[in-house]
C-alpha cells in the first residue's frame, strides 16, 4: 500500500510538471489552432535561462536555505521567464504571424524547424557565452539549499521537497491563471478571441496583442516548469524539451484541448498513469523502460474513445 | 506609361536610353569573366580545385567560361535580332541575361570567398579572382537595368521528334556528367562553387524559356524520357571506376528518395501530416534483418529475399493500419502528434525487445548486426564484380537493386495518382467535407493511403537492412522523419520529380559540405522555417498546390484554370461541355 | 512501331555514349604524398568526440595524439611520419560505421584506436576487418567481441581486433567479490540496456549469486531518460544494501543524485563507464561513498604510468585524460610497436596493413597500465582491476586486485 501512495505522489509531481507545460500548448492552440511544436524548446530555454541567471549572479553555492529559497530561487525563475518569454515572442512574430492564414501544414512544419533550430542553437552556442559550461552534454543544475536533495517522510512514503515545490508552483500558477482569465482585460480578451476571433476584432480587441499575451503566458509557465525539472532530476540538457513537450501535448489533448483546466487535469492524470504503470503492470511490460510508451498509448486511447478530452475541448469551430 | 519595366524600381522612361549600354555592358562583363579565367585566381593551391595557373583553366573554371559564353549570347541577341518574330519574342532574352548576370556575380563571389576561406585570407586572391568579381558586378548591374522580357513561350516552337530526342539525350547526359563531376569534387569550396554555378545556370535557362522547350520535348516523348533517365541512372556506377565512397552516398540517396516517395503519397497527395513515417521504414528494416539469417537474429527462418521483401512490406502496412484506424477519424493536427508518438513507441519498443523488458526479438539497443549480404542466383551483392571490364563495388550492386525498387515505387505512385483513387485523394486534400458530400469514401481512401505508403516504406526498409549490415533502433529517430518530411516539402508536395530533387539535396549536401557538419541540423531547422515562409509549395511546384499557398495570386489562378481545362480536354475529348450546350 | 523501337535504342545508345565519354571520373583522390624521404602513416581514432561521452572520447584522442607525438619526436620508425586521424562516432553505431568506412578508404590509415562503446565496435570492426586494418580498443569490455557469442566455446570472430582493457567477464566478478568482501549481500541491479551495461550486470549477477549474494531487484532504464523516479521507487521498495549500475556516467550521476534525494542512501557501484570526474559533477555531493571499478592499475602506482601522466599534463591538452587515457596511450604504442616491424619493409601504408595485424600478436612491452601483450583471442594478458571510491568529492583508490 505504501508503494501505491509513493507512486501516487511521484505521479502527481511529475504530472504537475506536465501540466505547467501543457497549459502553454492549450492556450496557444485555443486561439490560433497551432500546435506549437517548439513549446518543448521554450521549456528548455527557460531552464537554461534560469541556469544562466545563477551563473551571472556569481554561481553562489553556499547560503542558508532561507536566502536560497526566497532570494536566489525567485531571481533564477525570473531570469528563466525573461528568456523563455523573449524566445516565444520572437518565434511568434518572426515565424508564426506571417503564416497565420496559410494552410495548417505550413506553421506546423515551421514549428518543427524552429524546434530543431533551438535545440541545436543551445547545443552549439550556449557554451560560447562567457562563463557558461559546455552545453553539448548535461549541465548539473545548481543546488538550491532547502529544496534540492531534501525530502520529507510520512511513514514509509518519501516526498521530495522539489516535488512539493512543483505541486505548489502548479497551484499558484493555476490560481494566477484563473484570476488572469476571468478578471483582467487581456485575459478575457483571450477567451473572447478563442471563441470567435472575428467578432473579437469587431469588438475592438487587438488580436495580435492577445496572441502575443497567450504565447507569453505559456512561456512563463514553461520556464517555471523548467526550473522545477532542473531541481527534480539535477541537470539540464539541450534535449530535455522534446519528450517533455510531446507528453505535455498528450496531457493537453487528454484534458481537452483549449481548456486550461483540462490541461491541468490532463497533466496530473498522465503523470499518475505513467508512474503507476511502471509498478503495477506485472511482467516484463511493467518495467520502467516502457513508461513512455504508456503515455502515448493513453493518447491514442483517448483519441479513439473520447476525442474531446476529459473536460471537453474549447476550440473555435472553423467549419 | 511604358509597357516595359526593369527589375529596378526606377521608372522606365529614365532607363530607355541605357538599354543599349546595358547590353554592351553585359557583353563586356562576360568577356572580362573569360579573360579573368586566363589569369590565376588564387595564390594558394588548396583553394577550389587549384586555380593558380595562367591560361590553363581548371575544370571549374571551364564551367565558369560556359556561363560567361551563355551570358554573351543572351546579352547580345536582342542587339542582333531587331525584327519582331519568333526568335526575338518567344525567348526571354533580357530576363535570361539578367539571371546570367546574377550568376556571374554569385559564382564570382562564391569563388573569391572560397579562395579566401580555404587558403586562409583574401590576400591569396589573385587579380584573376578579383576580375571575375568585377565582371560579375558589371554583369548584374547591366542585367538589372535591362527591361524585362515578356514571358517566354519557347514551348510553342515546333521541333522534329528526332531533335527532341537528341535534346533529351543531351540533357540527361549533361545531368549525369554534372552529377559525376559534383560527386567527384573533394573540397567544400569547389562543391559550393559548382553548386552555385549549376543553380544559376538552371535558373537562367528556366527564365529564358529553354526549360519550357525541354518540358515540351519531354512531354511529347514521356516514355522515352523515363526510360532514358533510368538508363542513365543505371549507367552511373560505371562512371565511378570502382570508387565506393560516391556509390555509398548515391545508394543512400536512393533509399531516402524511395522512402520520401512513399511519404509523398501520404503527405503530398492526401495531405495527411505523418510525423512518424520513419517507423514504417524501420519496421521493414527490422523484419528483413530478423528474417535474414543473421547470427544475431533470434528467429531462425530464412526465406528467400523476395518473400522477405513482401513480408516486410506487409508488416509495415499492418502497422500503418493499426495507427491509421483510430486516428484518421480525427482532425489533421491530432494525426501529426499521434504519428509522432507512434514513431517514438516504435523506437522504444525496438529498444526494449531485448529479453529483459520484452521477448528478445531485436536485441534491444544493439540491434541486429552482421546481416548477411544478399545473394541472388550466385550473384553475391557483397562482392565487387567486373562487368564489361569495369570494376564495380559492393555499393553499386545495392544501387541497382534500389533503382529497381525505386522504379517499382514510381510506377505505383504514378498509376495511383492518375486513377480514381488518386483523384479521390486530391479531393480529400482540398476539402474533406466536400469530398465526403460528393460520395468519396474518405475514411477508406485515407486508410489506403496510409497503409499503401507504409507498404512502400517497408519495401525500401528491406533493402536498407542489407545495405546497412546492421539495424539499430537509434537509426530510426524522429529527426529522420523530419528529414523525410522536409524532402517532400522542399522538393514539392505531390510531384515525383520534386521529391526526388528534395531528397537528393537533403542527403547529398551534408555529405559534401563537411565543414558545416556541426551546424547541419541548425541550418536544417532554419531551412524549414524559411521554406514555409517564402516558398511553401517547394522547388518543383505543383501549380494547384501553389495556388493553395498563394491564394491571392490572380495570374496563378488563371494559369491553373487554363491548365485544368487543357488537362480535362486532353483526357476527355468527347465530353460535353457547357460550350457545346449553348 | 518498329521506328519507335529503333528510335528508343538510338536514344539510349546515344545517351549512354555521351555519358560514358563525357565524364572524366576523378581517379586521384588527393594522395598528396609530399615529395621527400618521409612517408606518412596514419593512426585513426574512432571515439565520441562530441556529445555526452565526449569527456571520455577526447581523453582517448589526446592520449593517442601524445603517443604519436612522442614516436615522431624520437623517430621511432625511421623514414615514416605518423599522423593522427580522429573521427567522431557520437557513441552511435551508425556514425561509427561511417567513420570506419571513411578511414578504411583512406590509404594512409594503417591502424585504429577505438571504440569506446562496445555497441559501436560491433558496427565498426566488420568494416575494418575486410581491409585488414588493426583495431585496438582501450575501453570495449564486452567479451563477445574477442571470444564470440558462445561463452562456453570461445572462438575469435575478428582477427584484427584487440583490446588493452579487461572484459566484463573479469570486471563484473571483481565487483561482486569486492561487495561481498565488505559485507554487502543484498544488491539491486540497474542497467541501460546497451551491450556494455547489460553485459557487465550479467557478469556481476552470475558471480554475486554464486558467491552467496542475493539480487533484490533487477531494473532497466532507457539511456535517454532524465527522470528516474519510477526506477528509484521500485528499487527503494526492495530495500537493497547497494545498487550496482551497468552503464555510463551521464545516467549514473543523476541516478545517484535522485536515489539519495528519494531517501535511498546506499552506495552506487558501477564499472569503468562511471569512473570519470564528470560523474561527481553530475551527482554532486550525493556521490560520496559511491564506488567504481576500472581496468588497469591506478595511474599513480606504476612508474610508466607516472611518466605518462606527467607527459600528458606537460602537453597541455584542454581535456583531462579521462578513464581510458592510459589504455589509449598503450593501444597507440602497441600499434606503433607493431608498425616498427611492418613498416620497415613496406613502401606505402596500405600494403603494411595485413602485416601490422600479424605483428600485433607478438607485441610485448611495458605500458602505462602494466605489461601490454595479447593472447590468442586479442585480449590483454594483464588483468588488473582497481576499485575506486568517491571520497571528499574525488575518486580515490580503494583496492587493487589482479
Amino acid at each position: 500500500m505504501d508503494l501505491f501512495w509513493q507512486q501516487l505522489i511521484n505521479g502527481l509531481s511529475l504530472g504537475a510538471l506536465y501540466a505547467l507545460i501543457a497549459v502553454g500548448y492549450t492556450v496557444v492552440y485555443g486561439i490560433v489552432q497551432l500546435i506549437n511544436f517548439a513549446h518543448g524548446e521554450i521549456f528548455m530555454t527557460g531552464a537554461f535561462g534560469a541556469f544562466a541567471t545563477w551563473v551571472v549572479m556569481g554561481s553562489p553555492s553556499s547560503m542558508s536555505w532561507q536566502v536560497a529559497v526566497f532570494g536566489m530561487l525567485p531571481v533564477m525563475i525570473l531570469g528563466g521567464i525573461i528568456v523563455s518569454v523573449t524566445m516565444a515572442l520572437l518565434m511568434e512574430r518572426l515565424a508564426y504571424r506571417p503564416l497565420r492564414d496559410a494552410p495548417r501544414l505550413a506553421p506546423l512544419i515551421s514549428a518543427i524547424g524552429i524546434s530543431v533550430f533551438l535545440q541545436e542553437f543551445v547545443r552549439l552556442f550556449f557554451g560560447d557565452i562567457p562563463g557558461m559550461p559546455d552545453s553539448k552534454r548535461a549541465i548539473p543544475f545548481p543546488n538550491i539549499e532547502g529544496i534540492s536533495g531534501r525530502s520529507v517522510s510520512f511513514g514509509n512514503v518519501n516526498v521530495q521537497i522539489s516535488a512539493l515545490f512543483t505541486l505548489g508552483a502548479l497551484v499558484v500558477c493555476t490560481a494566477f491563471l484563473w484570476f488572469y482569465v476571468n478578471r483582467t482585460k487581456t485575459g478575457r480578451a483571450m477567451v473572447a478571441t478563442s471563441q470567435d476571433p472575428d467578432t473579437a476584432r469587431l469588438m475592438g480587441i487587438n488580436v495580435d496583442r492577445v496572441i502575443m499575451a497567450a504565447f507569453a503566458v505559456g512561456a512563463a509557465l514553461a520556464a517555471i516548469a523548467g526550473v522545477a525539472q532542473g531541481m527534480r532530476v539535477g541537470n539540464i540538457d539541450f534535449r530535455m524539451g522534446f519528450l517533455a513537450g510531446l507528453k505535455a501535448f498528450t496531457a493537453a489533448v487528454l484534458g481537452g484541448i483549449g481548456n486550461i483546466n483540462g490541461a491541468v487535469v490532463g497533466g496530473l492524470v498522465l503523470g499518475v498513469v505513467e508512474s503507476m504503470a511502471t509498478t503495477f503492470i506485472p511482467g516484463q511490460f511493467g518495467s520502467p523502460a516502457w513508461k513512455d510508451v504508456w503515455a502515448f498509448v493513453l493518447l491514442i486511447l483517448v483519441l479513439v474513445f473520447r476525442p474531446q478530452g476529459l473536460l471537453g475541448a474549447k476550440v473555435v469551430d472553423r467549419a | 506609361m511604358s509597357r516595359f519595366t526593369s527589375a529596378l524600381t526606377i521608372p522606365a522612361e529614365k532607363l530607355e536610353k541605357f538599354q543599349t549600354a546595358a547590353h554592351i555592358g553585359g557583353i563586356v562583363a562576360a568577356a572580362l569573366g573569360i579573360v579573368s579565367v586566363l589569369l590565376p585566381w588564387s595564390y594558394a593551391h588548396e583553394a577550389l580545385d587549384d586555380v593558380t595557373y595562367s591560361a590553363a583553366p581548371s575544370p571549374l573554371q571551364y564551367n565558369y567560361i560556359g556561363l560567361a559564353v551563355i551570358a554573351v549570347v543572351l546579352f547580345a541577341a536582342p542587339l542582333v535580332l531587331r525584327k519582331p518574330g519568333k526568335a526575338r519574342d518567344w525567348v526571354a532574352w533580357n530576363t535570361g541575361a539578367r539571371f546570367a548576370g546574377y550568376g556571374l556575380l554569385a559564382t564570382g563571389f562564391v569563388g573569391v570567398a572560397a579562395i579566401g576561406i580555404e587558403s586562409g585570407g583574401l590576400i591569396n586572391v589573385d587579380p584573376g579572382g578579383w576580375l571575375a568579381l568585377v565582371a560579375g558586378v558589371v554583369g548584374a548591374v547591366s542585367g538589372l537595368v535591362l527591361f524585362r522580357s515578356p514571358e517566354p513561350s519557347m514551348g510553342r516552337i515546333k521541333t522534329n521528334t528526332i531533335v527532341q530526342i537528341i535534346a533529351i539525350a543531351g540533357g540527361l547526359a549533361a545531368v549525369l556528367f554534372a552529377a559525376a563531376f559534383a560527386l567527384g569534387l573533394s573540397g567544400a569550396g569547389a562543391f559550393l562553387f559548382y553548386l552555385t554555378f549549376a543553380a544559376f545556370l538552371a535558373l537562367t535557362l528556366v527564365r529564358t524559356g529553354v526549360f519550357g522547350w525541354f518540358a515540351k520535348c519531354a512531354a511529347d516523348n514521356k516514355k522515352i524520357l523515363v526510360l532514358a533517365a533510368f538508363f542513365v541512372a543505371f549507367v552511373f556506377p560505371f562512371t565511378q571506376n570502382g570508387s565506393d565512397a560516391n556509390m555509398s552516398i548515391a545508394t543512400q540517396v536512393l533509399i531516402f528518395s524511395a522512402t520520401a516517395l512513399g511519404l509523398n503519397i501520404v503527405v503530398g497527395l492526401v495531405g495527411l501530416l505523418d510525423l512518424g513515417y520513419i517507423a514504417f521504414l524501420g519496421a521493414g528494416a527490422f523484419t528483413s534483418a530478423v528474417l535474414s539469417g543473421s547470427l544475431y537474429s533470434h528467429i531462425h527462418w530464412h526465406p528467400p529475399f523476395i518473400v522477405t521483401v513482401l513480408i516486410s512490406g506487409c508488416v509495415s502496412s499492418f502497422l500503418g493500419l493499426i495507427i491509421g484506424t483510430p486516428t484518421l477519424r480525427v482532425s489533421g493536427d491530432y494525426l501529426a502528434i499521434v504519428t509522432l508518438a507512434f514513431g517514438e513507441i516504435f523506437r522504444i519498443t525496438m529498444n526494449n525487445l531485448d529479453g529483459s523488458d520484452g521477448p528478445n526479438i531485436t536485441n534491444g539497443s544493439n540491434g541486429i548486426n552482421n546481416v548477411p549480404e544478399l545473394s541472388f542466383l550466385g550473384f553475391n551483392f557483397g562482392d565487387a564484380h567486373q562487368i564489361f571490364g569495369i570494376q564495380v563495388g559492393r555499393f553499386a550492386n545495392y544501387f541497382w537493386l534500389m533503382l529497381l525498387v525505386l522504379a517499382v515505387i514510381m510506377v505505383v505512385f504514378v498509376n495511383l495518382n492518375r486513377s480514381r483513387i488518386g483523384r479521390g485523394w486530391v479531393a480529400i486534400r482540398e476539402d474533406e467535407l466536400a469530398a465526403e458530400a460528393m460520395g468519396v469514401n474518405t475514411f477508406g481512401l485515407k486508410i489506403l493511403a496510409f497503409a499503401g505508403g507504409a507498404f512502400l516504406a517497408g519495401l525500401a526498409g528491406a533493402v536498407k537492412a542489407h545495405y546497412d549490415v546492421s539495424v539499430t533502433p537509434d537509426q530510426y529517430v524522429f529527426l529522420e522523419s523530419a528529414f523525410l518530411l522536409a524532402a517532400v516539402v522542399l522538393g514539392g508536395m505531390g510531384t515525383v520529380m520534386g521529391v526526388l530533387i528534395g531528397a537528393t539535396i537533403l542527403k547529398l549536401l551534408p555529405e559534401k559540405l563537411r565543414f558545416f557538419s556541426d551546424y547541419r541540423l541548425m541550418l536544417f531547422g532554419l531551412l524549414l522555417v524559411f521554406m514555409m515562409r517564402f516558398r511553401p509549395e517547394g522547388i518543383i511546384a505543383d501549380e494547384r498546390r501553389q495556388l493553395e499557398f498563394h491564394a491571392e495570386d490572380e495570374e496563378l489562378a488563371e494559369d491553373v484554370q487554363e491548365e485544368l481545362i487543357a488537362y480535362h480536354d486532353h483526357f476527355n475529348p468527347d465530353a460535353v461541355t457547357t460550350e457545346d450546350l449553348r | 512501331m518498329n521506328r519507335r523501337i529503333v528510335k528508343l535504342a538510338a536514344v539510349t545508345f546515344v545517351a549512354g555514349a555521351l555519358a560514358l565519354s563525357g565524364c572524366g571520373s576523378r581517379a586521384d583522390n588527393g594522395s598528396t604524398s609530399s615529395s621527400g624521404a618521409t612517408k606518412i602513416a596514419k593512426i585513426g581514432v574512432i571515439a565520441p568526440l562530441s556529445g555526452d561521452l565526449s569527456a571520455l572520447g577526447l581523453g582517448i584522442k589526446n592520449s593517442v595524439d601524445l603517443a604519436i607525438k612522442q614516436a615522431n619526436d624520437s623517430n621511432a620508425i625511421p623514414g615514416w611520419k605518423l599522423e593522427i586521424s580522429a573521427m567522431d562516432d557520437q557513441a552511435t553505431p551508425d556514425v561509427g560505421k561511417n567513420a570506419a568506412t571513411s578511414l578504411s578508404s583512406d590509404d594512409q590509415v594503417v591502424g585504429v584506436v577505438g571504440t569506446l562503446n562496445s555497441s559501436v565496435a560491433q558496427s565498426v570492426t566488420p568494416v575494418l576487418q575486410p581491409v585488414h586494418i588493426v583495431q585496438i580498443s582501450p575501453a570495449n569490455t564486452n567479451p563477445t567481441l574477442t571470444q564470440g557469442q558462445d561463452a562456453a566455446n570461445p572462438a575469435r570472430p575478428y582477427d584484427n581486433y584487440f583490446r588493452t582493457c579487461t572484459t566484463d567477464a573479469v570486471q563484473g566478478p571483481t565487483a561482486a567479490a569486492y561487495l561481498l568482501s565488505i559485507g554487502i549481500k543484498n544488491v539491486a541491479t540497474i542497467h541501460d540496456k546497451k551491450s556494455y551495461g547489460q553485459g557487465l550486470v550479467e557478469a556481476f549477477t552470475k558471480a554475486f549469486v554464486a558467491g552467496g549474494g542475493k539480487i533484490a531487484i533487477a531494473q532497466t532504464i532507457n539511456p535517454d531518460d532524465k527522470d528516474f523516479s519510477a526506477v528509484v521507487t521500485n528499487v527503494k521498495a526492495a530495500n537493497p544494501a547497494a545498487v550496482y549500475y551497468g552503464g555510463e556516467y551521464p545516467q549514473a550521476g543523476p541516478l545517484s543524485k535522485q536515489m539519495k534525494a528519494a531517501g535511498l542512501n546506499v552506495p552506487l557501484m558501477g564499472g569503468d563507464g562511471i569512473f570519470d570526474p564528470s560523474y561527481i559533477d553530475l551527482a554532486g555531493s550525493a556521490s560520496n561513498g559511491d564506488l567504481a571499478t576500472s581496468v588497469g592499475a591506478p595511474v599513480d602506482t606504476l612508474a610508466s604510468a607516472k611518466a605518462f601522466v606527467s607527459a600528458y599534463t606537460a602537453a597541455g591538452y584542454k581535456d583531462p585524460m579521462g578513464a581510458y587515457g592510459a589504455q589509449s596511450y598503450d593501444a597507440a604504442n602497441a600499434i606503433i610497436n607493431a608498425l616498427k616491424t611492418s613498416l620497415a619493409k613496406a613502401t606505402d601504408a596500405k600494403s603494411a596493413r595485413a602485416d601490422t595485424v600479424t605483428a600485433m600478436s607478438s607485441v610485448s612491452f611495458d605500458g602505462a597500465t602494466g605489461k601490454i601483450a595479447f593472447d590468442k583471442y586479442g585480449d590483454t594478458v594483464t588483468k588488473v582491476i582497481t576499485v575506486y571510491k568517491v571520497t571528499a568529492g574525488k575518486w580515490a583508490t580503494e583496492k587493487t586486485l589482479s
